[in-house]
């Protein structure tokens, strides 16, 4: 009877253990948030007070208030660069994206194929390891000779800038497949074919994923270096603009439109990774 | 029949590459306006007959290499104190860890007009971008690397009656070393990607500048060239750092 009172009051020294630990948790993210709130307001402010006290030159920075002003009156005024926002986005979207979609259509199963056959690692690797370390930013000039200064030659050099890292990923995600799974695949009277498909390419999902997500950082950044150097619509192209007026308004509202855009393709892409692979904890 | 798969080995790569000329020569023949390789052999003994810019290539190269190189050094200082900050201290990474992702989905060469504004378009301009481009790894990879040390480790520092400050110095540098190393690496290589772009932008020197002045004096041998040192220095920077890594950080199992 006494060992067993004594179980209990263990067990509820344990729970109150727990409840502490929880409260002191929630406390601490409670904290977190809060100072995360201060830092972000307290920045906010400091640069409204920089502009509203002069400390710089009003022509060399607007408020945080004028920014968000500036993006909302560029969904009706043209001006100064001949479009409106929703315009320069349609545009830099359909470049950065078709530009990725295509050099992860491509990458993806190269990387994938290379890492598994080794006879074609040994062909295409040396191909690879020119082309890598040029920065997809250096092509630009060759390609607008090439191709223009239209939607190709610019899709072209984000296929460039995203098809490294999806290859590479793939490349060694798929190398790191566990050898107890290929043997056992082996030992069961699967195919190499077999195994590749349903033991090579599932292991490899995660890495994958990371590559893709590099991949797609990649593209926007070198879409707006592309649209910068030539293009006549699009984010890049618009802050561009905004320099050789010297409408520091218009450069500081497409820089905040261009890392949103940014923060909303990679949420999207993180959505789709946690449907993909379920197993990943 | 060994000695056979050997030498088909040793073709397959060979292949590629030949395949790879083969391509160029074709492109060459097919685009009056695209360069071949003999033609950019000549211009590139010519350009060492007139140096652009009174600069030989080498001294564009330099002067490429010493802007990514300052800005480096400059995002190191800061950015590693920084990231061991953010990783160490609570209170510090409440406060400056959502400002700093903030910033960082911004890509650093979003920031040249708003630079160019403000600092015109000199050497500082440029060594401040590339700085935007190196310090977001740098600190990304110190914060991630603080933050995975083994608690045993602490627990362990803390038990012997290790102060806080030992504990920083003697056990958490030396086990984030290897992830503030990668930092290092992606921001060198991102540092010269950057360092393009704003040459290319606006600079009298440069290989970034090389190549926005074939590309309007509608010379593309010259960008050829450019090119080529390009990817040598980006793949010198890549192999030469995971050399200099190994020496540093010999524990590190690969």
């Amino acid at each position: 009877m006494t060992q067993n009172t004594n179980e209990t009051n263990k067990s509820l020294d344990y729970s109150a253990i727990r409840d502490k630990e929880r409260a002191a948790m929630k406390k601490q993210q409670i904290r977190t948030v809060i100072l995360g709130i201060i830092g972000i307001v307290g920045f906010l402010v400091l640069w409204t007070l920089v502009v509203e006290l002069e400390l710089i030159d009003n022509r060399l920075i607007v408020s945080p208030l004028q920014v968000v002003q500036e993006i909302i009156v560029k969904f009706y005024d043209t001006n100064p660069d001949g479009a409106l926002l929703p315009e320069h986005i349609a545009e830099s979207l359909k470049i950065a994206l078709s530009g990725f979609a295509l050099a992860v259509i491509v990458g993806i199963p190269l990387g994938l194929l290379m890492g598994w056959y080794k006879n074609f690692d040994r062909f295409l690797r040396p191909l690879f390891e020119i082309i890598r370390p040029i920065p997809p930013i250096s092509w630009i000039p060759i390609m607008i000779v090439l191709l223009g200064i239209g939607v190709t030659s610019k899709m072209v050099i984000i296929f460039f800038s995203a098809f490294v890292p999806a290859l590479i990923n793939s490349y060694t995600g798929i190398k790191l497949t566990n050898q107890v799974f290929i043997n056992v695949g082996k030992t069961c009277g699967a195919s190499n074919w077999t195994i590749f498909r349903k033991v090579g390419i599932p292991s490899a999902m995660p890495m994958i994923f990371a590559g893709i997500k590099v991949s797609l950082g990649n593209s926007w950044s070198t879409l707006v270096a592309a649209e910068m150097l030539a293009a006549v619509r699009g984010l890049g192209y618009l802050i561009m603009m905004g320099r050789t007026y010297a409408r520091v308004d218009v450069i500081m509202a497409g820089m905040v439109v261009i890392g949103v855009i940014g923060i909303a393709l990679t949420g999207l892409l993180e959505l789709l990774e946690k449907k993909v692979i379920k197993w990943k904890v | 029949m060994k000695s056979l798969k050997k030498i088909f080995h040793f073709i397959l790569p060979l292949l590629s590459l030949v395949m790879l000329v083969l391509l160029w020569l074709w492109a060459a023949e097919a685009i009056p306006s695209f360069p071949s390789p003999g033609e950019v052999v000549t211009r590139f003994q010519l350009l060492q007959e007139r140096p652009i810019s009174d600069t030989s290539i080498l001294g564009h190269v330099w002067a490429s290499l010493l802007r990514v190189i300052k800005a480096l050094a400059l995002a190191i200082v800061i950015g590693i104190p920084f990231g061991l900050f953010i990783g160490w201290s609570k209170t510090f990474r409440g406060l400056f860890k959502p400002l700093f992702e903030v910033f960082r989905p911004i890509p650093p060469i979003a920031w040249i007009p708003l630079i160019s504004l403000w600092l015109g378009v000199g050497e500082a301009s440029k060594v401040l971008i590339i700085f935007i481009g190196t310090v977001m790894p740098i600190v990304v990879n110190t914060y991630s690397g603080v933050a995975m040390v083994p608690s045993q480790l602490l627990d362990a520092s803390r038990s012997f009656g290790a102060t806080n400050s030992q504990v920083l110095v003697d056990i958490v540098l030396p086990a984030s070393l290897q992830s503030i190393f990668a930092g290092i690496k992606t921001a060198l290589s991102a540092g010269w990607m950057v360092v393009l772009a704003a040459e290319m932008i606006s600079a009298r020197q440069g290989l970034g500048f090389l190549i926005t002045r074939g590309s309007d004096t509608n010379d593309l041998a010259l960008c050829v060239i450019s090119m080529i040192f390009i990817g040598i220095i980006g793949a010198i920077i890549s192999y030469g750092f995971d050399f200099v890594e190994r020496r540093l950080c010999p524990w590190i199992e690969r």
